[in-house]
């Protein structure tokens, strides 16, 4: 098969991802967490978890059962495999919440959260590796933007390890040095696995097709993408092998980590090169509200490059790293994440709904399903309160960071509306809405014919 | 089947493959130039040779099955066999002036 085809649960993951980030905005707005709480705080660390595994990393997976077919041309190694992936996903999120809160004094000590959540999360994601792994081994040699997904799923693979042996030590299950060792100096390797190997470098290699796809832009695969490539590659290894070793025979972790920042930040200059070259050499010279809010999401990782910078000359990144966290996953994660949800879930619904009766029926195009001006002002308002929340995080404001977090939510909310109306097929003209042979699109899940 | 009447079968095959669009593009395959060939052999059979705009697209096997079922439309076609092929690559130079200009496809050179 040259096609790829519908993930059904794809959906599922993106309701269940959708759900934890206006849980996680909800919390902010009600002052959970940091700054009301420490950045180590267990308050905080369930609302980071909430955003990278609930949100970020469910978001990406879903997306990632429907795309690598996409990027590789073959069918998914498994299509039974998401639906039990996803339970052990969010019940081992459960799980860790339950950890932390445990670690809070607010759950009952007796209970063995912290491992029940390392091997639900460790299996969960052992699963996303093995039906990824196994699409993508069957295609190789890889095409670039597929590569930067390996990198991705290793990344992944570390991130989910050092959270693994964490939640091991903080639930007493061991007390071996090198893992007590990890857990009190590896969360930095832990951060810039999860952030930057998995959920940036992924986003990136996916970006370079999909952006291409939807804007008719060559697609790139040139010196500066196998640059991009190999240097944001080496970056993140020396940051997670180079950093693990340091931690484990003392040495200088800073130095490490660096060296890692500086590599990162030239595969971010080649990256950002190859961006500018393919939304100018785009032939759609009308560009969708997807791609356009994609550019303001990818405009926020050179936001957040810029500010790590200014920090780090002015020796206060240590100080501010949660306003640098919060950019990273509001303004160029998020972002990117929901300006692509608005595109990806009315493409998906339009094959799920008219692509059986093309050729046999009158069809609406993909752009019928939205309306992209009522959409834009609740991605406007989303990105300009990004933007205020980390400036409150910066000056050290937590009502006004309490204020923007809430406003955020709302946005949030007004870009799901549309998500669901795309959905529903509400903005459909009544008279092309479901022609015969045609039902209605479930909202969680999607009714795919075997092919 | 004389030459003309297999061009003239071949062009109402054409004309039913218009009623199948891109999705994406939201614009007719025929004139998106995914169509690369139309043949009628002797037995009414309509053979379609056509690409999508990208290899591994998801909406690949629903356009080739709506391509098959818009030519079975056409009176007097007794077989359809639509072939895939991503060779030469599509590029957005293959549409017609009209597709261009409804997409705000300017010309240049190359992709």
């Amino acid at each position: 098969m040259i096609g790829a085809t519908l993930s059904r649960w794809t959906m599922s993951y993106f309701a269940a991802a959708l759900v934890a980030l206006m849980t996680a905005e909800g919390l902010m707005a009600a002052g959970y967490g940091y700054p009301a709480a420490a950045i180590e705080a267990p308050e905080t660390l369930i609302l980071v978890h909430i955003v990278t595994i609930g949100w970020l990393s469910i978001l990406m997976c879903g997306a990632l059962f429907q795309f690598v077919p996409v990027l590789i041309a073959r069918p998914l190694y498994s299509d039974a495999l998401p639906l039990p992936t996803l339970g052990l996903l969010l019940t081992g999120l459960v799980a860790l919440v339950l950890g932390f809160l445990q670690l809070a004094g607010h759950a009952p000590a007796h209970f063995a959260f912290f491992p029940a959540a390392a091997v639900l999360l460790g299996s969960g994601f052992a699963l996303v590796l093995w039906n990824l792994g196994r699409t993508l081994w069957s295609a190789r040699p890889l095409p670039l933007p597929a590569r930067f997904v390996v990198v991705g799923l290793f990344s992944v693979g570390a991130t989910v390890f050092l959270g693994i042996v964490f939640a091991l030590v903080l639930g007493g299950a061991t007390s071996h040095s090198h893992f007590v060792t990890l857990t009190s100096a590896g969360v930095p390797i832990h951060v810039i696995a999860g952030l930057g190997g998995w959920l940036t470098f992924t986003a990136l290699g996916v970006s370079y097709r999909l952006l291409a796809m939807f804007m008719l832009a060559p697609e790139l695969s040139g010196v500066t993408t196998r640059g991009a490539f190999y240097v944001g590659t080496a970056a993140i290894a020396m940051a997670i092998i180079g950093g693990v070793a340091a931690v484990c025979t003392e040495a200088n972790l800073q130095t490490v980590l660096s060296v890692a920042a500086i590599l990162g930040l030239g595969a971010f200059l080649l990256y950002a090169r190859d961006m500018q070259h393919i939304y100018r050499a785009r032939k759609r010279r009308t560009i969708e509200l997807n791609s356009r809010m994609a550019a303001v999401a990818l405009g926020h990782l050179a936001a957040v490059v810029i500010l790590i910078a200014v920090l780090l000359s002015f020796g206060a990144l240590r100080q501010h790293i949660a306003a640098v966290v919060f950019l990273t996953c509001f303004g160029w994660l998020s972002g990117l994440g929901l300006a692509k949800l608005y595109k990806i879930v009315a493409f998906l619904t339009w094959l799920e709904c008219y692509g059986p009766v093309l050729g046999k029926a009158p069809t609406p195009r993909v752009q019928d399903l939205v309306v992209e001006g009522r959409a834009l002002k609740w991605f406007v308002l989303y990105f300009v309160m990004v933007w205020v929340a980390t400036a409150a995080l910066l000056l050290g404001e937590p009502l006004a960071f309490r204020a923007s977090a809430g406003v955020i939510l709302i946005a949030t909310v007004g870009i799901v509306a549309q998500i669901v109306r795309i959905r529903r097929l509400a903005d459909v003209s009544a008279t092309a809405r479901l022609p015969a042979g045609v039902h209605a699109p479930r909202l969680l899940f999607s009714l795919v014919k075997p092919v | 089947m004389t030459v003309e009447a297999a061009e003239g079968l071949a062009e109402k095959v054409r004309g039913a493959l218009r009623g199948v669009i891109d999705p994406e593009l939201g614009y007719n395959i025929v004139d998106l130039g995914l169509v690369y060939d139309i043949e009628v052999a002797g037995d009414n059979v309509a053979i379609i040779t056509m690409t999508t705009t990208t290899r591994g697209c998801p909406a690949t096997s629903y356009l080739k099955d709506g391509a098959r079922d818009a030519a079975w439309s056409v009176p007097s076609v007794e077989f359809v066999d639509v072939k895939l092929t991503y060779e030469p690559p599509w590029t957005p130079q293959m549409m017609t002036a009209e597709a261009k200009q409804h997409l705000g496809i300017t010309d240049g050179d190359g992709w």
